[in-house]
């Protein structure tokens, strides 16, 4: 019996999630790559992989053709898309359609009536969901927008129309910031989203950024799944993640799922989304947008809601109903700590380079979902996220103990990454009263953990050790050649085969 | 063997440390202090120290910028600069002169130069946008770290740059 293909139009962690649930579902994984990605950890895990052009994603990741006669090359019948790139690009879903392939993922008509963030906040009011002010249009120029912010009042974000992800985002904060804001804006939406319009919105501050998973099938159901704190982001990138949110009392969460399954409905929507909403200081939530795809922090929802949300995804677009009948109850709380290649003692700057050694934190409530392995090469080209670890306790304190645990127990040396910054997060008397909100991080300056007296110690005892056996070895004895000594895999050698 | 280390911002200077016996069973006088147990090294840089009381901490040791070493633990980062101690004499006597602080600014990551905002001899003022870099899907805007007039610009638009590479010289303050 041929077993069915899919193809993965992405690449790193996600593109290793959707392996995974290929395997789970004895789907047969297709993995596509660029020349940096060639030896790339998905795909090493894939069954069958095709080239698709040079590092920068615009000629690759980007490239809807591409990924499409890679589908038929490979007989894969199903397209998953993974998040970002073409994920919510609805010609590209189009097209998969088109070419007599399966999209895993909502209708082209679903993601352009969301997608167009202009265009799905008019199709969400008529349906009663209460939305932030905000233009309707993409702006003509910065005149626009300057009218906007004196209709409205400042600060104002500048969004990417067609973007996600925190991309091509910017505050302005007065009038005077409009022209050079505008121009970058459109600059980073063009590179990142081929698509440069841009809007404006109000900027309600110290708001809690919260979002509900949905999930619906082609009978018609969609329920919802809970929701997400995301309101600890940098650069309008969510860092870390929780569920359920301690802001978000039984009530507040019966109204928001309710809502948000309006939302999607109004959009006739099937396969996973979320429904995203700021949460203001009063209680009031506005709808903010939906991201018709899967999210980078799904797993929280996966752990604490025990469901599969990529399985799901794939079974739904094979036309199957979803295998949960109504949303299971919560159990207990997780947080999720993305782990990038960057330096928080250098501003958070990219660290990108080899991994000269990984060491995966493990034990009980610990999942890591990851894109690399120990010897590979985080390319500059793409998004630095390296892994994410997905930390589940029975409460949020014994949930942030574990975390904790966690990331003390991982090494990952030869690059930095923000593993030191969660460690002094996970210490913070406001994060863990969880006092909150999408500028919490803004004014939050990194400190590194203080080291102590012992281990400035023991950091000198260890590099002078190391000198010392480093000027032995450079000349080993005589009669005595460098690793010869006695062990147990040497004797076993015959045994065994170990091979020198 | 004799060493001298320098705590990255420890104002007490230079600490002696001496390796009086080697691993398996070390002795190590820091500061005067001397330390004893059982070392074991995974491989160049990762050690494994059991002091004599039972305490034990895993190590690695990374070569950082400008010659300071990293120590990295669990979930702490110690920095310091690590010397023999003839090299640390010699670098004493030596006393190498440096150009002025604000006339080079150099790439501080590795990334790619999206555009060029000014050129040879363009009079600039402190904070005011140079060039801007692109790495990681991130646009940043390398700024004029004083004002001057432009020297040179060692770079092109489009063109990959490594952390530390020249982009801007400004001329040298008089």
């Amino acid at each position: 019996m041929n077993r069915p293909r899919l193809l993965i139009a992405n690449r790193g962690e996600i593109a290793i999630r959707i392996i995974r649930a290929c395997r789970d579902l004895d789907v047969s994984p297709v993995a596509v790559y660029s020349d940096t990605d060639r030896m790339s950890l998905h795909v090493r895990l894939a069954d069958a992989a095709v080239h698709i052009g040079p590092a920068p994603a615009r000629e690759s990741y980007l490239v809807p053709a591409k990924l499409i006669a890679a589908a038929k090359k490979t007989g894969a019948t199903l397209v998953h898309p993974g998040y970002g790139f073409l994920a919510e690009n609805a010609a590209f879903a189009q097209a998969v359609l088109d070419a007599g392939l399966v999209w895993v993922g909502p209708t082209p008509a679903s993601i352009s009536a969301m997608g167009s963030k202009t265009a799905s906040r008019a199709k969400v009011m008529a349906a009663g969901v209460p939305v932030v002010p905000g233009m309707t249009t993409p702006a003509k120029g910065p005149d626009e927008i300057a009218a906007f912010g004196a209709k409205n009042g400042f600060p104002i974000l500048l969004k990417a129309a067609a973007g996600g992800g925190g991309k091509g985002m910017r505050i302005v904060r007065s009038r005077d910031e409009i022209p050079a804001a505008f121009a970058r804006a459109q600059s980073e939406a063009t590179s990142y989203f081929a698509d440069p319009a841009v809007y404006a919105e109000l900027y309600v501050e110290e708001a809690r950024h919260i979002e509900i998973q949905v999930l619906g099938d082609t009978t018609g159901k969609v329920i919802a799944l809970g929701e997400r704190e995301c309101s600890l982001q940098r650069r309008h990138q969510k860092v870390l993640e929780e569920c359920p949110s301690a802001a978000v009392t039984p009530e507040l969460r019966a109204r928001m799922e309710e809502v948000a399954v309006a939302a999607a409905k109004a959009v006739n929507y099937v396969s996973a989304g979320t429904v995203e909403f700021l949460l203001a200081k009063d209680g009031r939530f506005f709808f903010l947008e939906m991201n018709t795809r899967i999210q980078v922090e799904h797993p929280v929802t996966e752990v604490v809601y025990g469901v599969d949300l990529v399985t799901e995804m794939i079974r739904i677009a094979r036309g199957e109903p979803m295998s949960i009948a109504r949303r299971p109850e919560p159990r207990g709380h997780a947080l999720q700590c993305r782990i990038y290649a960057e330096d928080p003692a250098r501003g958070f700057a990219p660290s990108p380079g080899k991994i000269r050694r990984l060491r995966r934190p493990q034990g009980p409530g610990v999942r890591v979902d990851s894109g690399v392995e120990e010897g590979d090469v985080v390319p500059l080209d793409y998004d630095p996220m390296l892994a994410k670890f997905v930390i589940w306790g029975r409460d949020r304190d014994e949930a942030i103990r574990r975390a904790r645990r966690a990331l003390a127990e991982a090494r990952v040396e030869g690059i930095e990454t923000s593993i030191p910054f969660f460690l002094a997060m996970l210490e913070d008397p406001d994060f863990l009263a969880n006092r909150v909100h999408t500028q919490f991080l803004d004014t939050w300056s990194y400190r590194a953990r203080e080291e102590s007296e012992e281990q400035r110690t023991a950091a000198l005892v260890a590099a002078a050790l190391d000198a010392a056996h480093a000027s032995r070895t450079t000349r080993p004895p005589a009669g005595e050649p460098a690793g010869r000594g006695l062990s147990a895999w040497r004797t076993a050698r015959p045994t065994f085969g170990v091979r020198e | 063997m004799k060493f001298r280390a320098r705590l990255s911002g420890d104002a007490a200077g230079q600490v002696p440390v001496e390796v009086a016996s080697v691993p398996p069973d070390f002795r190590v006088t820091v500061g005067g202090h001397l330390l004893s147990g059982e070392a074991a090294s995974l491989r160049p840089g990762i050690w494994s120290l059991v002091f004599d009381d039972g305490r034990q901490v895993e190590v690695s040791l990374l070569p950082g910028a400008d010659g300071v070493t990293h120590a990295r633990f669990g979930n702490a980062l110690v920095a310091f600069e690590f010397q023999d101690e003839l090299t640390a004499l010699a670098a004493a006597a030596g006393g190498k002169s440096r150009a002025k602080k604000g006339d080079v600014v150099t790439a501080a990551m590795p990334g790619r130069v999206l555009r060029l905002s000014v050129a040879p001899g363009e009079k600039v003022s402190a904070g005011q946008g140079l060039l801007v870099l692109e790495a990681m899907k991130m646009e940043n805007e390398v700024k004029a770290p004083r004002d001057g007039v432009v020297d040179s610009v060692g770079v092109s638009a489009g063109q990959a740059v490594s952390a530390g590479e020249v982009l801007v010289r400004l001329r040298p303050e008089t």
